[in-house]
């Protein structure tokens, strides 16, 4: 038996792992003793893994290139040169057409890695000339980065995983560790043992709230508010850091204003909080020698999110928690290589290595590089932008690499409608997913595990994956795929290894330059900014307190609370926010191909309701029940669960039957262009003849299955 | 006394990993290889309460209320644990019945195929047999990614005991007697 190293392909917490191989396929998974994960893994880690060899549970495995050739036609199945011919022409026509800017790309923040996804920017903006490039950041930790970068001057974790363990007090707002990333709770629990002060702000009583020290079961959407509030009684009963902010910070006089009126006791009302509660929780927090906060989806997944992001850098910021061990603010990264994919620049508006597309020296400096005359200097679209583009006529094609909107966007339906008015969709994936149905050419890449390349974890560690077996069909790694593509298109592209790509990296941005091979051989770890070979790499940043902003401080900033924008009324009087689950990951096309995991959770998956709101709209726990929003219908099942809030009703997002994103509103940060996930109206209906409903489900499900069978394999 | 495994609740996130490592350490006879919803029978239950979480499993009772009631003698002490000999098993449940965990299982498995092959399905009782058979331990333990399940012994108890009656001691006030 053969064991080779890689890196977990699901949450962000970089978790090394060991894949067993027999006879060129993989039959296990053991724990190796990985810098975040100390020899343990989570249940995806350990049982996550089987999807490669194409168990046929959910989706087929893509083989082979396919195209159509007429909307709504068969698909058929050609050669690589076909396939790259037909998509290629049809890219150059559209962008002779329409110019550059009428094609839209992703990147991929999940299994392939970050070689593929620099290739993949390289080809948008060297090759289209565009920069219509973005990844799922945009949908998950997009305000993190706006808001810590205008703040602080770095999008990512100021501090590493590891030291949450040896932090004084964990601030824990809108994060349920124990669903996204079960590696970090355990540091939490370790962090507890070690004397911790734990505080929880979490409409849900989630896991940790369980450890806490204080539960703030603060009202879904009053997240400014309570900021507001907690910087509010620093300031009022003196217990932030004047001399620290007086040297490192900006912006003090306009904070204080704005905060002034923020007291817990006007908060009160809208965030549902006793306001004793609210200042000893800041009390705790200031108290403590060393403090941390985490956030998640609970801070980022609202129509106002980079105002609250601001806000919590600034709580750190106040209490001079930053520029040292153990302290920081901490937006844990969800996907596995979502901070991989921003670090490549798969983002609209900057560069590999955050170098911004409109710094005329590092366009022209990444221009020279790739060889072309320029590089585009206006900032492209948001992937949560592209239905509005396409029903505008402003987007033609949409190149879609590794990601299933049309199973996580939010509003599926206005996605679908807008979907039918694309010329052009490009998809290159590893399984058929519901975005690839709708596809006129479907590129089929290799899985993790199946090629080498490097991952960046949460806390911008870069670590390498080995590749344990060979692909299944004729399939092809990701940067080759979008090489061809560019040679077609008249770039010659051509790498014959990822290490190839990762060295070009490394000389273009200053930050990654130390970061070899060589370096994060087997267990290596290497954080970023790592800027020489003999640099250790940077597990907490701005040492010194010298922050990466123009002014080399830090920004101390408060917003107006604004209410979420739909309003639960008569029709529809419960908020639906959608949340995660432990055993399954993204749109589930890999975990949903594994057996432990899809045996723990299946179809239509849950919707969790409080006691009384079950009583109220007379549903029973496990039964099937109507879920319905102003955009659409769903039907899931109960859980009846004690440990959500009344008033609010919880969904898993992964589920195609019982699928959360026919329902959320299309609602964004205007900053970050991050939808609202966390709020739609919604209401919940009990349905009378139960086994209608649980025959509707099996072949409903049967049928979705199967035509994706039909289409991936002829 | 009996070995048993106990987990400690405040350090359990309810990840259910413990759940498959035992489905997976114990397959079913004339079962698939592939976990799949009918034939997922962990021996030991993540329950999430109000304001817990934590697997339930078999505390190996010294005066096992299933083996007591085991009207075929298929219960037995062995190795300081509480075993289940399957042969004599007639899945009559009244093991599960007496079970004050609700720590038993009894369900049915397609027979091997034998000679006569005159029954279609053999009873089993399931519940937690510590891994006795395994070389490495119990699979539960050691997937548990915050290490919230742990086996104690005899030596282990004793261990635990003498540290909380001295801390006992030192918590006594001086009192007037």
């Amino acid at each position: 038996m053969k064991k080779v190293i890689t890196v977990c392909p699901y949450c962000g917490s970089g978790c090394k792992l060991n894949l067993l191989v027999e006879n060129g396929k993989v039959v296990g998974a053991e724990a190796a003793n990985g810098v975040t994960n100390e020899g343990e893994l989570c249940l995806k880690g350990y049982y996550g893994w089987d999807f490669l060899n194409d168990t046929k549970l959910l989706t087929p495995r893509l083989k082979q290139p396919m195209i159509r050739r007429q909307r709504g036609g068969e698909f058929e199945a050609v050669s690589w040169d076909e396939a790259i011919a037909f998509a290629s022409s049809r890219l150059k026509t559209i962008k002779e057409q329409y110019g550059p800017d009428a094609i839209m790309m992703t990147g991929s923040s999940r299994g392939t890695g970050n070689e593929s996804n620099y290739v993949a920017q390289k080809f948008a903006r060297a090759v289209i000339g565009t920069n219509n490039i973005d990844c799922c950041a945009r949908v998950c930790h997009g305000p993190s980065v706006a808001g810590l970068m205008a703040t602080l001057g770095n999008g990512a974790m100021s501090n590493s995983i590891c030291e949450i363990e040896d932090t004084d007090c964990i601030f824990v707002f809108g994060y349920n560790a124990a669903d996204s990333h079960p590696i970090v709770a355990r540091r939490i629990l370790k962090a507890k043992e070690k004397g911790a002060k734990i505080i929880v702000c979490d409409p849900r009583f989630i896991e940790t709230a369980r450890i806490a020290d204080l539960y703030l079961p603060l009202k879904n959407g009053s997240n400014m508010a309570l900021v507001n509030a907690f910087a509010n009684v620093l300031i009022n009963e003196k217990l932030y850091k004047p001399s620290f902010v007086e040297q490192f910070a900006e912006g003090f006089d306009e904070y204080k204003a704005m905060v002034a009126k923020y007291t817990p006791e006007y908060t009160a009302e809208i965030t549902g909080l006793d306001p004793e509660l609210v200042k000893k929780a800041i009390r705790m927090y200031a108290q403590a020698p060393s403090a941390t906060i985490l956030w998640g989806m609970g801070v980022t997944q609202w129509g106002q999110a980079v105002d609250v992001v601001k806000g919590l850098s600034s709580l750190a910021t106040l209490t001079g928690n930053l520029g040292r061990p153990n302290v920081g603010v901490g937006p844990v990264r969800g996907q596995n290589n979502v901070q991989g994919a921003c670090d490549m620049g798969a983002l609209p508006n900057t560069l590999p290595g955050y170098y911004s597309v409109t710094d005329d020296a590092a366009r022209e400096r990444f221009a020279k590089a790739w060889h072309v005359d320029s590089l585009p200097a206006k900032v492209g679209h948001s992937l949560t932008e592209v239905p509005h583009l396409i029903e505008e006529g402003e987007l033609k094609a949409y190149y879609i690499f590794g990601e299933d909107p049309l199973q996580t966007e939010p509003d599926l339906g206005t996605m679908r409608k807008a979907f039918a008015k694309l010329d052009l969709i490009i998809v290159q994936d590893i399984f058929m997913t519901k975005t690839a149905m709708m596809a006129d050419v479907i590129l089929p890449a290799t899985s993790w595990g199946e090629h080498e390349n490097v991952f960046s974890s949460a806390d911008r560690g870069f670590q390498r994956c080995y590749k344990a077996v060979e692909a299944p069909g004729d399939v092809k790694d990701d940067w080759e795929i979008h090489s061809l593509m560019a040679t077609a298109m008249g770039y010659p592209m051509h790498y014959n290894n990822a290490q190839e790509i990762w060295d070009e990296l490394r000389g273009l941005c200053h930050l990654y330059t130390g970061a070899t091979y060589d370096k994060m051989a087997d267990l290596g770890y290497v954080q970023w900014p790592c800027p020489t070979e003999d640099h250790p790499g940077t597990p907490w940043l701005y040492e010194g307190n010298r922050f990466d902003t123009p002014s080399g401080k830090a920004l101390l900033f408060a917003a107006e609370w604004r209410p979420p924008l739909e309003k639960v009324d008569a029709d529809y009087p419960l908020g639906l926010c959608t949340v995660r689950e432990v055993g399954h990951y993204s749109c589930r096309s890999m975990t949903g191909n594994c057996s432990a995991l899809q045996t723990l959770a299946d179809e239509p998956g849950y919707v969790q309701i409080h006691p009384d709101d079950a009583a109220l709209y007379g549903v029973k726990d496990q039964s099937l029940v109507w879920v319905s929003s102003r955009r659409g219908k769903v039907i899931t099942r109960a859980n009846i669960n004690p440990r959500v809030n009344a008033g609010a009703v919880y969904m898993t997002y992964q589920w195609w039957i019982g699928a959360c994103n026919e329902l959320t509103v299309e609602h964004f940060d205007p900053i970050s262009k991050t939808p609202e996930y966390k709020y739609s109206a919604v209401k919940v209906e009990a349905i009378a003849d139960q086994s209608w409903a649980e025959t509707h489900v099996r072949e409903t499900y049967s049928k979705m299955k199967a035509d994706m069978r039909k289409a991936a394999l002829n | 006394m009996n070995r048993f495994i106990i987990a400690e609740p405040q350090n359990c996130i309810g990840c259910r990993t413990c759940e498959v490592a035992c489905a997976l350490a114990h397959p079913l006879p004339g079962g698939e290889d592939m976990l799949s919803p009918a034939n997922f029978n962990p021996r030991l239950k993540v329950i999430k309460g109000a304001r817990v979480s934590t697997p339930v499993l078999c505390r190996q009772c010294d005066d096992a209320p299933c083996a007591n009631a085991c009207p075929s003698g298929a219960i037995v002490r062995r190795d300081d644990s509480i075993q289940v000999l399957q042969e004599r098993c007639v899945g009559c449940k009244t093991c599960m019945v007496a079970c004050p965990y609700g720590a038993m299982e009894v369900t049915t498995v397609p027979q091997a195929a034998g000679v006569l092959k005159s029954r279609a399905a053999k009873a089993v009782a399931l519940k937690c047999d510590l891994c006795i058979d395994n070389p490495a331990g119990p699979a539960c333990i050691a997937s548990c990614p915050t290490k919230c399940l742990h086996m104690v012994d005899q030596q282990r108890m004793a261990a635990i005991t003498k540290q909380r009656r001295e801390q006992a001691a030192l918590d006594v006030p001086s009192l007037p007697l």
